[in-house]
């Protein structure tokens, strides 16, 4: 007993001593992040595929001679390999590896605008509500109920039927039906932080109310919100995917994983392999990029696992793009 | 309490008084109006004016807002501009089978879903939790209808075992057994994406009760674990899970867009993508409300169970729950 009490004390200044060499510099917030978000190999899995489909997508005219849309009723349904396609020709002759290229463009600019949209108007609106409160805030909360009592999907669908189905109406009304999250969120963080003693001495030397939310609040809530925004990406790549296929998403001649999977599903007794090189994409996608969500969240707070928050999060993601 | 439902039922007044404002603004901002479509091509315009002024059209917005208001309050949701049929009876046979299909998928969820999820909060990383949360992670990244296609692949096209799409076959109409058939894929493809969600959250929310300091207190009087688990914790843990399911209940009849897409169900989900697409919008206008008026009771209904099976909580002091 004493022996080993004796080891380990004999231990333990060594560990010490190694620890106390002075830094060159202590690491911020962002490097202690992002060294731990190192350590996670799902999340580090989730950047390189991540990466992957941008490279992919940004770089489609030089990764294939095909052009997406180009019909050639001489090469139908060709098998994968022949002439250089690489996945072979859909229905209509269209080179199926082209046009999943092609539609990553699609997937992951809807993905990020949305984000950036909805991670706008959502901070806009939750500073002003949670700095400011009283008459403002109640206004603005009875509009996030509004909204979360209208079906979201039905509501994508009611409006894209009305303007029609154009590309920037579909982020658009993307971005209207997602700020809700990112406005609650600041909201609530803002409640919080507007109470603490920096914000009290921050005003005690004259800073003004942009200055406090600006420099201050918003730049504490900054984490929180970038996890939200990093899922984010993933349920409106899945809603664009969903609207597409009902036919209210991107029309052809432009590309999207949602639309050829409608064509897929018309001619599955033909060549039923169609059908699932786009749903892998997007399924790799949206893991890719909750991967990088969950180890953001987890290198901040790795005791919080699974908080409610995001499981709410994704039964809200569930209800809008996949019902 | 009676104040409590009064207030919370003003409340909802309000808030469903502001989703009509919001839908027939939207549909009233329509290019060229949303009733274009109605007249008959080729009319000439003095004979269009008089159509027009037939159907009350060219009367001031607001009062064509207040008579459509009037005849909704009336229960008299208006006629389809093709074919002039009564709205009504086209939505309340959709709403039967959506209600079919959903109930059915959601029973199945929480039958599977909170003793997996109970189970699992007692043997954390095993197998069995592990497996939930793989399936949560592929459940919640993966196109429902993409799964739906897949399965329709394998299980009617491949293995022939199961319907393709439908509620009914060609000459079973209304028999049980051939409906029990249908009801096999989509109700899978619904299920998993529930169960993702539901597996989680009875695990948290059993995980979070299990931590308390009543639960120590019983284990340390010598409790038996069984009991500490079915008799201390569920109790308790059942709550958010119970408010959670009142939040879901609209879904039962607000439908499943996509999924009844797939497998051309007659539900009230894909009445409304065939109406967008029709731009039938008088339609889609009283299906959002409809289902915009359940899901606000729906909140209501969580509000009120929340209180009413747990004590603590005191009614009306409880602020911001996300719904």
């Amino acid at each position: 007993m004493s022996e080993a009490n004796l080891q380990t004390s004999t231990v333990i200044p060594q560990v010490e001593v190694q620890a106390s060499k002075p830094l060159k510099r202590p690491p911020g917030p962002w490097r202690t992040a992002w060294s731990k978000f190192r350590r996670n190999p799902y999340a580090v899995t989730g950047l390189v595929v991540l990466l992957i489909f941008i490279i992919g997508g940004a770089a489609a005219p030089w990764l294939t001679k095909y052009d997406p849309a180009k019909i050639d009723m001489m090469f139908v349904n060709v098998k994968a390999g022949t002439d250089g396609h690489l996945l072979g020709t859909d229905e209509l002759g269209r080179d199926i590896f082209a046009r999943l290229l092609y539609s990553a463009r699609i997937s992951l600019t809807v993905g990020f605008s949305v984000a950036a949209g909805s991670v706008i108007i959502g901070a806009i609106i939750g500073s002003i509500s949670g700095f400011f409160g009283g008459f403002i805030d109640t206004c603005f909360m009875r509009l996030v109920d509004v909204m979360n009592s209208i079906p979201l999907l039905f509501l994508n669908i009611l409006v894209l039927a009305i303007f029609g189905t154009e590309f920037r109406y579909m982020i658009i009304v993307l971005i209207l039906t997602s700020w809700m999250s990112v406005a609650r969120l600041v909201r609530g963080m803002f409640l919080q932080l507007r109470e603490m003693q920096y914000v009290e001495a921050a005003r005690a030397i004259g800073v003004s109310n942009l200055g406090i939310i600006f420099k201050h609040l918003l730049r504490n809530a900054s984490f929180p919100i970038i996890v939200n925004a990093t899922l984010m990406v993933g349920s409106a790549i899945l809603s664009e995917s969903a609207l597409s296929y009902l036919g209210l998403g991107i029309q052809a001649p432009k590309t999207s994983w949602g639309l050829m999977l409608s064509n897929a599903q018309e001619f599955m007794l033909v060549d039923p392999l169609q059908a699932v090189y786009p749903g892998v994409c997007i399924l790799l996608v949206v893991l890719a990029v909750n991967f990088i969500g969950d180890g953001i969240q987890d290198s901040l707070n790795p005791r919080q696992k699974m908080s409610e928050r995001r499981i709410d999060r994704w039964r809200k993601s569930f209800l809008k793009s996949k019902i | 309490m009676t104040e409590f439902i009064i207030r919370r039922t003003l409340q909802s007044v309000l808030v469903l008084f502001l989703i009509t404002l919001v839908t027939f603004g939207l549909i009233h901002a329509a290019p060229g109006g949303p009733f274009q479509i109605m007249l008959a091509p080729g009319l000439s315009p003095e004979a269009m004016e008089i159509q027009a002024h037939n159907m009350g059209l060219d009367k001031p917005l607001p009062m064509q807002y207040l008579s459509w208001l009037g005849n909704l309050l009336q229960g008299d949701l208006g006629y389809t501009f093709k074919n002039h049929v009564p709205i009504g009876e086209i939505i309340w046979p959709t709403v039967k089978n959506t209600f079919i299909l959903m109930s059915v998928a959601w029973l199945l969820t929480l039958v599977i879903a909170i003793p997996w999820g109970i189970y699992n909060s007692t043997k954390e990383y095993s197998l069995s939790d592990q497996t939930a949360s793989f399936i949560s992670y592929i459940g919640f990244a993966m196109p429902t209808f993409w799964f739906g296609i897949i399965l329709q692949q394998i299980f009617s096209i491949k293995l022939d075992l199961l319907p393709l799409a439908d509620m009914y076959s060609m000459d079973k109409e209304g028999q049980f057994g051939d409906l029990m058939l249908h009801l096999v894929l989509p109700v899978t493809v619904l299920t998993l994406g529930f169960l993702a969600a539901y597996v989680k959250y009875s695990r948290s929310s059993m995980m979070e009760v299990l931590n308390q300091d009543y639960i120590r207190t019983a284990r340390a009087k010598g409790v038996q674990e069984g009991k500490v688990i079915y008799k201390h914790a569920l109790r308790n843990a059942l709550i958010p899970i119970i408010t959670i399911i009142a939040l879901d209940l609209p879904l039962l009849v607000a439908g499943a867009a996509i999924t009844e897409s797939v497998f051309n169900w007659p539900g009230m989900g894909r009445l409304f993508v065939q109406m967008a697409v029709a731009r039938e919008y008088s339609v889609l206008m009283a299906i959002t409300l409809l289902t915009a008026v359940i899901v606000i009771f729906g909140n209501l209904l969580a509000d009120l169970l929340y209180a009413v099976v747990d004590p603590r909580v005191q009614l009306g002091k409880r602020g911001g729950r996300s719904a």
